[in-house]
């Protein structure tokens, strides 16, 4: 869980200015109790404004054994993300994102290759070259936003004692826009718990075989 | 089962139906088999290649589908179709679509986003359609047919990964009429090729059919096949098919599809008809080949049946037959068998008929032959208006001379005289009817003339003297002729009126010939009247004896009353005795009637005086018969009357037949005591043996000398010569019709001793006799 270091350095920055810390621990589960991995839980205030998070920080997708990696990143909005090829072939990574419109198109081993992410949103990364690489970043505009572990959790500390919003996102989470909302008012004293059971598609995989 | 074949009247006409039948059955059974077994062959060999049609359709299905997945697949990979797919740059998207349209030959092409935004279709209701195969499309599905701008459709779908899934490609094909057509002309078999579709309600309707119909012939067979993927039979308005169907891959939501395979049995068994021809035309040509074959085979069989049929029907017909013997089969000996059967019922039938119509003694023709020869002539003589001359022939006397010198010299006679006939009447048709009777028939010509020729050199013929053993023999012979139409028209009239004429020849002498009259006819008829009505005159008493005196000229008395028959007819009155008493002697009743007179007259004279006698005339033929010498005996006792009382008076005639019998009863008869006078003397043979063969009490004179005694010269001489005689051999005579004075004083003049005739008195009845003899000096004066 290295990416949630500078998350929780973010959160620990607005600590001071927001009265009274609050912690939150997200759970996501699979109807039948599995953990859900990969999920990328961002709250955000409600009837306030959210402050942007700091865009600092060193974000990288690597692309080894003919695959992304990580499959789902979390990354502040105006964050650069470098891209760097382990694999001996090349790669020509895309991307038709609203958030992100960009194509690295030939990325050869060991070229680093860095693209600043700008625009909030979801930002599907394809490989024009091998159909089944696959990966998302999700470029949010607030500093809470943090993805589950092996274990499907998430744990948030020093949030402002406030209504927020939690959304919960997947790549093939069974919802409209592949994510889940709800609303939580945040005080202070024990971490407060917030479980979400959600149903997952299975990855889309390309038609290679049968009809 | 009893087979029952109808009956022919031809032998041959049932050997053929026979034979041509079991062979008719055969070939039917024959031909219907090979009929089946090409049916099958035919429907197995439809069902196995439609079949392999089914199979090359699924893969022709599959390669079409893989085709165009591969075309959307690559097109769904397109990094800059992809790209215009994320920009949204819908011209792009189109032009791509329409470029690949052109290119795979597509009527469709479209994509379907994931956000359920369809791109490609310009027309709206279309577009709302394909729109809603998101969902398939989202559950995975990747073809199929569905519903789509009111066409069965096959839809092939490529997902869109950038690399999220953003949608679909979707390509359609068509299976209308025209794709069929195509998939139809890849097959090796002229089937036909449908799409059907399910409809809400159960129904399967055609693709392409915009009316929407179903049959419910086409709904079970389609749910019936697809469950057991088998073809069979589907009975439509165009006939009976082979038909299968294949269920097609399906869209979730769409309605189900089924691809119909159909090929008519009109047209699988096309190609089998010449087959099925060729074996009907064979069993026909067949059929008329055995009919033809037994045909002729059973006139070889049946031709020598027929001619013995036909040879034993003209048999049966009395005609003389023979067939002709072929080879040595049982037919052959049939044959041979039936010419010596029919040679020899021809010989019997010969022998048979010579014996029925010919005459063993004379070996002349008979009574039958003649019989039918008569009848034939007759019938030919109607015909041709001609004449028949029938003359009736008998010996004179045969009966005394078969009598006198024996059966064997009668018989010889016979056998001469039959042939005398048979040489001198060459030209004409001789029988014997029996005993000495012959008939000659001849058919005649214009003259009658020609008849009397016949009958004269035939008694001429017969005349001629003949030896016959010891004897001399002077056959003489009577002739009666009798002549068709006039004289009768038949056989039998014919014959009896002959006879009637032969029996007028008899009467007027020997040897001579007679043509009938009708008169005669007349008379026969007459004396056959006679003739039955004297059956019962003697048991209806209705005889009765007269009696008429003879007056003793020496005695100056009556010496004895001669008793004469008399007959009260009831009808025709009072019959002369010379009308009845032939025929009485003819009959034989003159044996019944001589015994009563007999009896009667002894009866009356016992009543008599004692010297007056009773003379009874006795006919020859009473003398023939037995019982005479019994009749006579018996009269004497049951009268009481005195033997010499009794006088039997009997003729010349008597010593012509069996004279040694008749001398033997006569003597016999005087051994009694009774007399015996010779009636009716001088008539005749009065042959002078006679009186030497036997001592008659008295001699009888003739009423003829008596009649010409006073007027022909000689005659008186005669009577006295007679009386001479008779006085000189020591018997009396008596002169019978003495009816005038004369003829009395000249008879007493010549010696005679005793007269009879009106002169004294007429026959009177028995009552009347007692006041005769009261009165007998009247008849004394005038003997006086």
């Amino acid at each position: 869980m290295f990416e949630m270091r500078p998350l929780a350095v973010i959160a620990a920055l607005f600590a001071g200015t927001v009265a009274d810390a609050a912690d939150l621990d997200v759970q996501i589960r699979t109807p039948n109790g599995g953990p859900v991995r990969d999920a990328v839980v961002t709250l955000h205030l409600v009837r306030q404004a959210t402050p942007l998070p700091k865009s600092s920080g060193n974000f990288a997708i690597d692309q080894q054994n003919i695959q992304f990696h990580p499959l789902v990143s979390v990354v502040p909005i105006g964050a650069s993300v470098a891209f760097m090829n382990h694999d001996p072939v090349r790669h020509h990574v895309y991307s038709f994102s609203e958030a992100k419109r960009f194509e690295l198109k030939v990325n050869e081993r060991q070229v680093n290759r860095v693209v600043v992410f700008d625009k909030a949103g979801i930002v599907p990364l394809g490989c024009n070259i091998h159909d089944r690489m696959i990966a998302f970043i999700d470029v949010v505009d607030t500093p809470w936003a943090a993805k589950t572990d092996a274990n499907g959790n998430v744990s948030f500390h020093g949030l402002p004692a406030a209504a927020v919003t939690i959304d919960v996102w997947h790549p093939y989470l069974r919802a409209p826009g592949n994510q889940v909302s709800r609303g939580a008012a945040l005080s202070q004293g024990p971490a407060r718990r917030e479980s979400f059971t959600v149903a997952l598609r299975s990855p889309p995989r390309p038609p290679d075989a049968g009809y | 089962m009893k087979l029952r074949i109808p009956q022919f009247g031809l032998l041959r006409t049932r050997l053929t139906v026979l034979y041509a039948s079991l062979f008719a059955i055969a070939m039917l059974c024959v031909s219907t088999a090979l009929y089946v077994v090409v049916e099958r062959n035919a429907e197995a060999q439809v069902r196995n290649e439609l079949i392999a049609s089914g199979t090359i359709f699924d893969r022709l299905w599959m390669q079409r589908s893989t085709q165009l997945r591969d075309a959307a697949g690559l097109l769904a990979r397109d990094y800059g179709f992809r790209a215009a797919l994320a920009t949204h740059d819908r011209g792009t998207i189109e032009s791509a679509l329409d470029n690949l349209k052109s290119r795979l030959g597509l009527r469709m092409a479209f994509i379907v986003g994931i956000d359920g935004s369809v791109t490609g279709i310009a027309d709206p209701a279309t577009a709302r359609e394909a729109a809603g195969l998101w969902s398939a499309l989202d559950a995975g599905a990747t073809t199929g047919v569905v519903s789509l701008g009111g066409e069965a459709r096959q839809v092939i779908a490529a997902p869109v990964l950038s690399p999220v899934l953003a949608g679909w490609v979707v390509f359609t094909t068509d299976l209308s009429r025209h794709e069929m057509r195509a998939l139809e002309r890849l097959s090796a078999i002229p089937l036909t090729a449908a799409v059907y579709q399910r409809q809400p309600s159960g129904s399967w309707v055609g693709a392409d059919d915009d009316k929407r119909t179903s049959t419910t012939a086409v709904d079970q067979f389609i749910e019936t096949t697809i469950r057991n993927g088998q073809p069979s039979e589907l009975d439509v308005d165009h006939g009976t098919s082979i038909a299968l169907a294949k269920p097609l891959p399906g869209m979730p939501g769409a309605p189900r599809a089924v691809l119909l395979l159909r090929y008519p049995m009109a047209l699988a068994l096309a190609e089998y008809r010449p087959l099925q021809l060729a074996i009907a035309l064979t069993g026909i040509f067949g059929l008329a080949l055995v009919i033809f074959a037994t045909w002729r085979m059973a006139r070889s069989i049946t031709r020598p049946v027929s001619l013995l049929d036909d040879a034993a029907g003209r048999l049966a017909d009395g005609e003389n037959v023979s067939v002709p013997v072929e080879g040595r089969d049982e037919i052959a000996r049939l044959a041979a068998s039936f010419n010596r059967m029919a040679a020899g019922i021809a010989e019997r039938e010969r022998r048979i008929t010579h014996l029925a119509f010919n005459d063993t003694l004379t070996g002349l023709p008979n009574r039958a032959l003649f019989h039918e020869h008569l009848d034939h002539l007759l019938k030919q003589a109607e015909r041709r208006s001609g004449e028949v001359a029938l003359l009736c022939l008998d010996l004179d006397d045969f009966k005394s001379i078969n009598d006198t010198l024996g059966h064997a010299v009668g018989d010889e006679l016979l056998r001469r005289v039959a042939n005398r006939l048979g040489e001198q009447l060459g030209e004409a048709f001789v029988a014997r009817l029996g005993g000495d009777e012959f008939v000659v028939v001849l058919p005649l010509g214009k003259t009658q003339g020609g008849v009397d020729m016949l009958a004269r050199r035939t008694l001429e013929a017969i005349a001629i003297p003949m030896h016959i053993g010891e004897h001399d023999l002077v056959p003489s012979s009577s002739i009666g002729i009798a002549i068709s139409p006039i004289d009768g028209n038949d056989a039998e009239t014919l014959l009896r009126n002959a006879d009637l004429a032969l029996y007028r020849a008899k009467a007027s002498g020997r040897g001579s010939f007679c043509y009938f009259e009708q008169s005669m006819n007349e008379h026969a008829q007459e004396r056959r009247v006679i003739e039955s009505d004297l059956h019962h005159a003697l048991s209806n008493r209705e005889l009765e004896l007269h009696f008429q005196p003879l007056f003793d000229l020496t005695k100056n008395r009556i010496s004895a009353f001669e008793a004469l028959l008399r007959w009260h007819h009831p009808t025709r009155g009072m019959i002369a005795p010379v009308e009845f008493i032939p025929v009485a002697e003819e009959t034989g009743l003159i044996v019944p009637i001589g015994a009563w007179v007999l009896q009667e007259a002894c009866r009356q004279a016992a009543l008599w005086p004692a010297h007056i006698r009773v003379a009874v005339n006795v006919s020859s033929v009473q003398f023939r018969r037995p019982g005479l010498g019994t009749h006579i005996v018996q009269a004497l006792q049951s009268s009481g009357l005195q033997p010499d009382r009794l006088e039997v008076e009997i003729t010349e005639s008597l010593f012509l037949e069996s004279a040694e019998e008749t001398i033997k009863l006569l003597h016999s008869l005087r051994a009694l005591g009774v007399r015996i006078a010779l009636d009716d003397f001088g008539t005749g043979y009065s042959s002078l043996s006679y009186l030497q063969s036997f001592p008659f009490d008295k001699i009888k004179i003739d009423q003829s000398f008596i009649a010409n005694l006073l007027t022909r010269p000689g005659a008186g001489a005669i009577v006295k010569a007679i009386t001479d005689l008779a006085t000189a051999l020591g018997m009396e005579t008596t002169a019978e019709g003495v009816e005038e004075t004369a003829q009395l004083s000249e008879l007493r003049a010549h010696g005679c001793s005793s007269v009879q005739g009106y002169l004294f008195s007429r026959p009177i009845a028995a009552k009347d006799i007692p006041t005769l003899l009261k009165h007998e000096g009247d008849i004394r004066a005038k003997a006086a």
